[in-house]
């Protein structure tokens, strides 16, 4: 009997070819777009559960409360680590390590920049690593040890084993490979080459309360009784530590543990909770993977009712002959689940297309491993649930026809009454593949306004013609910074330049330092600061609203202040230039307002800045180069490096690619966003024109009769296409204020942003009649070009 | 034995109501052949659709060889029809995506009969109707005579009691319509009730027994001896 569905299905398939390849394209589409997605959701949420223990592996953050609400560090200082291990019995073992940075590997010739941390000597009885030769936990434990990745290894040590052999750090120290171990998977958020021991990296200032610069980790004990018990009693025996040992100013912190598989998907703390992150877009994109299959799935149904007129003689006749309702259920069940099997092929070939770049562009390294169980699972999920979903109306509604109003042709498919079930369901389903099509042509919209805000906006500040350049090496030392750097303004292609201990479009240092003449004493600071070299002001065309920038030959300016607008109005101060102010360096002046400028994301408020004049403190030479002459500018910065830094290899970024990598996340959402938007409305467009098809064929009787009585083409064309328009208003109607109020809450999450207006959902919808009435209008003037002599005789 | 008593269907829509059968009594006994003869509209393809268990009456009984079937359910009438009774339609209503062995076997798989038996009883039945050339040929490949034969060998392959015919030579031409009446004879020869609707007087002719129907009602009976 199965042989027999299958039989038929396949031919009807064949007969029907073009609708046939519109069901299973469109189906393909829509489970390409959820499996691709799938996989990305899969991999996203897979973060950090490879590790052995994971569940028992906790990331530590700081509560403090702060002007009546609470702030969550999400760095630690340098002493909470030791505390914990000596404090809290729950805990298993604990690390702290310093943040990833690149610094300069050496081994013989070959030089390069590799990530790597200093870590504390638990680090693998936290964190245990699988190792491919040496015991990593005894060669961190070692001064003079390092520990590198099978990467690492290969990359410098090509020709034989790397245990045993030496390597050189940041032109300075050299330390022996203690241990080999295996590469990180790209779905962990620790990402090193290589370990050394804390020890080597220590500085005293690091032994401090206030500095808060390091990650803790923590592994938690067992527990009997069952993990939130553990949990809870840690960060009870953690609740005294601050009050206990971090002295007066900071007694007020109370550590927080977040469970390591969270770190990647909920970052965003609220009033010391965790409130999110990355998981909302994992959330949406699931639910965008869900539309897009039922979208397809909408189709399926809708041409499969659509094409009953074709396949109810057979149902009477298979009826008559002995065919019990739920063997035709079965039987279009089966051929619901062949189409969709067909179209899984298709789709896996899809996703197996376009998984490079989609890999590149969202920085991931997916793969379709056919070899996975899980994989084949979902696949079979996918077919399973895709052949019901699209397969049961279809099932139900054909198997339900009386065979003898069948074989009378009596049967009404229900093209007549708008309101009669199969069509009013057609109809309702075509009004909720066009309000998702809608509400994802709103979101194409309203996200590229916002994404292009974003990129033009005025920061306050230039970004382009902009090159920085790491200071490291011979450059880095005190006394080289400024000579370095006045060389390099003498240079024709160079406009100007300066230091700075980071990027102003992403200022990360804060501090809760900052004093002036009558400050409240109970009013608790927060800004932000940063050291910089001469000519910052100049160099990153910022405005000065009164005063003047650092001056090298002052060297009073060591510890006067530059403020920004916010700052001024954080003191209260009218005309701050003059005034006196206390900060790291001491006690000193203001001798410059500078109008604000963005120095982060505009998903934040401008904050207020301290900068401290410091050439010495800096991380990165920031340089403006004449408009158009980048490239000899780079040249010269080159030759200039070699020059003073023979040591490193000369590397240099562009600022406003800095500033581009700020919206990563929101970047790939366009993307996302802009690909799904587009295939959600080209499968509702292929459902859209077979149900026209449809239509005009079941109509063909009534424009004959309309043709005979003197309608012209463009009557029926207009009467055809109506019914479509109406659908597609109605489905304008009902997605706007859903798309309003999810567009609203995503652009929420910027400070600054283009508010959304009527004009896009106006945009959209023309988009959308225009795209519909497209659609329709082929059929509808094919039936409307139908001599009338024709369409009678055949009905 | 089927028996009709007072068997009545009426027919509504908001506005209208139309009696289609009004008071059918009728007994048909095993191995007879009975013609339902009447102008259009008199309600003769509505008798032998509750005849064939496809349509239930407004009112009255029916007697399905022992087996009250006025009150079933389609799901109870469909397991009955199963096997027992076998369709000739004038437009013969084949399934164009299936050969003619396989609109053939239709019935058969339904009733789960084992593979060699399908088989078998197929190729005996497209034997019979001189259509086994054409088995692996799909409906449209077929003339309008072969159509009919292959729908016939599909009535009987299950060997039905009944054969219910409407109006079987309709979409046909004199000379494959004789054909198909003789089949008919034929079968009806070997032991198998048949009814059928016809408007020619011809082929009412092989029956043994017309009853005519007009309005509703059987107004007159003649037997052929």
């Amino acid at each position: 009997m199965f042989r027999n569905y299958v039989k038929i299905a396949f031919r009807s398939l064949m007969k029907n070819k073009l609708y046939s390849s519109i069901n299973v394209f469109g189906l393909a589409l829509g489970m390409a777009c959820s499996l691709l997605i799938g996989l990305w959701v899969k991999d996203e949420l897979s973060y950090n559960r490879f590790l052995n223990n994971a569940e028992s592996i906790h990331y530590v953050r700081v509560n403090f409360p702060y002007n009546g609400e609470t702030v969550t560090n999400t760095v630690t200082p340098g002493p909470l680590q030791e505390a914990i291990a000596k404090d809290v019995p729950e805990v298993a073992a604990t690390t702290k390590i310093n943040f990833s940075n690149e610094v300069l590997v050496k081994v013989g010739e070959t030089t390069a920049k590799e990530k790597g941390h200093y870590a504390t000597a638990d680090f693998f009885g936290v964190f245990d690593l699988p190792a491919l030769y040496g015991n990593p936990k005894a060669a961190l434990a070692q001064p003079n040890q390092i520990v590198i990745t099978r990467k690492l290894a290969e990359k410098f040590f090509p020709n034989g084993l790397a245990l045993g052999k030496t390597l050189q750090l940041d032109n300075n120290k050299f330390y022996v490979v203690g241990a080999i171990l295996e590469n990180l998977p790209t779905n962990s958020t620790l990402q090193f080459d290589w370990l050394v021991n804390w020890k080597a990296y220590e500085q005293d200032w690091m032994k401090t309360w206030g500095n808060n610069s390091f990650q803790t980790f923590v592994r938690l004990k067992p527990n009997r009784i069952g993990g939130p018990t553990t949990l809870a009693q840690a960060e009870a025996a953690m609740a005294t530590i601050y009050p206990r040992t971090a002295g007066k100013n900071f007694e007020t912190g109370r550590p927080v543990l977040q469970p390591i598989t969270d770190l990647h998907l909920y970052s965003d703390y609220k009033n010391g909770v965790s409130v999110g992150g990355r998981i909302e877009y994992v959330r949406i994109f699931s639910i965008v993977a869900l539309f897009m299959l039922l979208i397809a799935c909408i189709n399926f149904m809708n041409l499969a009712t659509a094409q009953s007129a074709m396949r109810a003689k057979e149902v009477g006749v298979r009826k008559v002959v002995g065919a019990l309702r739920s063997s035709l259920i079965g039987q279009f069940l089966s051929e619901s689940m062949l189409m969709s099997l067909l179209a899984i092929v298709l789709a896996v070939g899809l996703v197996w297309c376009v998984l490079p770049t989609f890999n590149t562009t969202f920085e991931k390294q997916l793969t379709l491993d056919l070899t996975e169980p899980a994989l084949w699972l979902t696949i079979l999920g996918l077919v399973l649930i895709t052949g019901f979903l699209s397969g049961s109306y279809p099932a139900l509604f054909l198997s339900s026809l009386q065979p003898i109003k069948i074989m009378k042709g009596k049967i009404q498919l229900s093209s007549g009454s708008a309101f009669s079930s199969p069509a009013l369901f057609r109809r309702v389903l075509v009004v909720f593949q066009f309000s998702l099509s809608i509400f994802l042509i709103v979101g194409i919209l309203a996200i590229g306004r916002q994404m292009n805000y974003l990129r033009t906006k005025n920061l306050g500040l230039d970004r382009e013609n902009i090159v920085y350049l790491p200071l490291e090496g011979e450059i880095a030392q005190p006394k080289k910074v400024e000579a370095f750097r006045q060389e390099v303004m003498r240079q024709p292609a160079i406009a100007s330049a300066t230091t700075a201990m980071s990027l102003p479009v992403n200022v990360q240092s804060t501090s809760g330092d900052l004093k002036w003449d009558g400050k409240d004493p109970n009013l608790q600071t927060n800004v932000s600061c940063m050291f910089v070299g001469g000519d910052f002001t100049k160099t990153m065309n910022i405005k000065l609203v009164d005063g003047r920038d650092f001056r090298t030959d002052s060297p009073a300016d060591s510890t006067n202040y530059l403020i920004n607008e916010a700052a001024a109005r954080l003191m209260a101060m009218k005309d701050p230039v003059g005034k006196n102010v206390q900060f790291w360096p001491g006690k000193g002046k203001i001798i410059g307002l500078m109008k604000d400028f963005h120095l982060n994301s505009l998903h934040q408020t401008i904050a207020p800045l301290i900068l401290c004049f410091d050439s010495r403190n800096t991380s990165y030479l920031l340089v403006k180069t004449h408009a158009g002459q980048a490239p000899n500018a780079i040249a010269e910065l080159e030759k200039l490096s070699k020059q003073f830094n023979p040591n490193y290899p000369f590397t240099y970024h562009f600022l406003d690619e800095e500033f581009e990598s700020l919206y990563r996340a929101e970047q790939q959402v366009h993307i996302l966003v802009n690909y799904f938007g587009m295939l959600a409305i080209l499968i509702s467009c292929l459902g859209l024109f077979a149900l026209a098809a449809f239509t005009a064929e079941q109509r063909t009787k009534e424009i004959g009769v309309r043709k005979v009585l003197g309608a012209s083409v463009t009557n029926i064309v207009g009467l055809l296409s109506k019914d479509f328009l109406k659908l597609v208003l109605i489905a304008l109607v009902l997605s706007t204020p859903l798309a309003w109020w999810a567009l609203s809450k995503w652009l929420e999450t910027f400070a600054y942003r283009e508010d959304l207006t009527w004009w896009i959902f106006g945009i959209a919808g023309v988009l959308a009649v225009l795209i519909a009435f497209l659609t329709v209008s082929y059929q509808s003037i094919k039936a409307a070009m139908m001599n009338p002599v024709k369409s009678l005789r055949t009905e | 034995m089927i028996q009709t008593i007072n068997l009545q269907k009426l027919f509504s829509t908001e506005e209208v109501e139309t009696t289609a059968l009004n008071g059918i009594n009728m007994d048909v006994k095993d191995g007879e052949f009975v013609a339902i003869m009447g102008p259009s509209g008199c309600g003769k393809s509505t008798l032998l659709n509750i005849l064939g268990l496809l349509d239930n009456p407004s009112e009255g009984e029916y007697n399905f060889y022992g087996t009250e079937v006025a009150k079933m359910t389609e799901r109870q009438r469909a397991q009955l029809r199963k096997g027992s009774i076998g369709f000739v339609f004038q437009s013969f209503n084949l399934i164009d995506e299936l050969t003619v062995y396989e609109n053939v076997e239709l019935p058969l798989l339904y009733l789960k009969t084992p593979p060699d038996e399908r088989k078998k009883r197929v190729e005996e039945a497209l034997e019979r109707m001189s259509i086994m050339h054409r088995r692996n040929h799909f409906p449209q490949q077929l003339s309008g005579g072969q159509q009919q034969r292959t729908a016939i060998a599909r009535a009987v392959v299950a060997k039905p009691k009944l054969i219910l015919a409407d109006e079987p030579t309709g979409n046909l031409d004199s000379k494959n319509g004789e054909e198909v009446m003789k089949l008919l004879g034929e079968l009806n020869d070997e032991g198998t009730t048949i009814i059928m609707v016809t408007h020619s007087p011809y082929d009412a002719g092989f029956a043994h027994r017309i009853v005519n129907l007009f309005d509703g009602k059987v107004v007159t009976e003649n037997f052929h001896v």
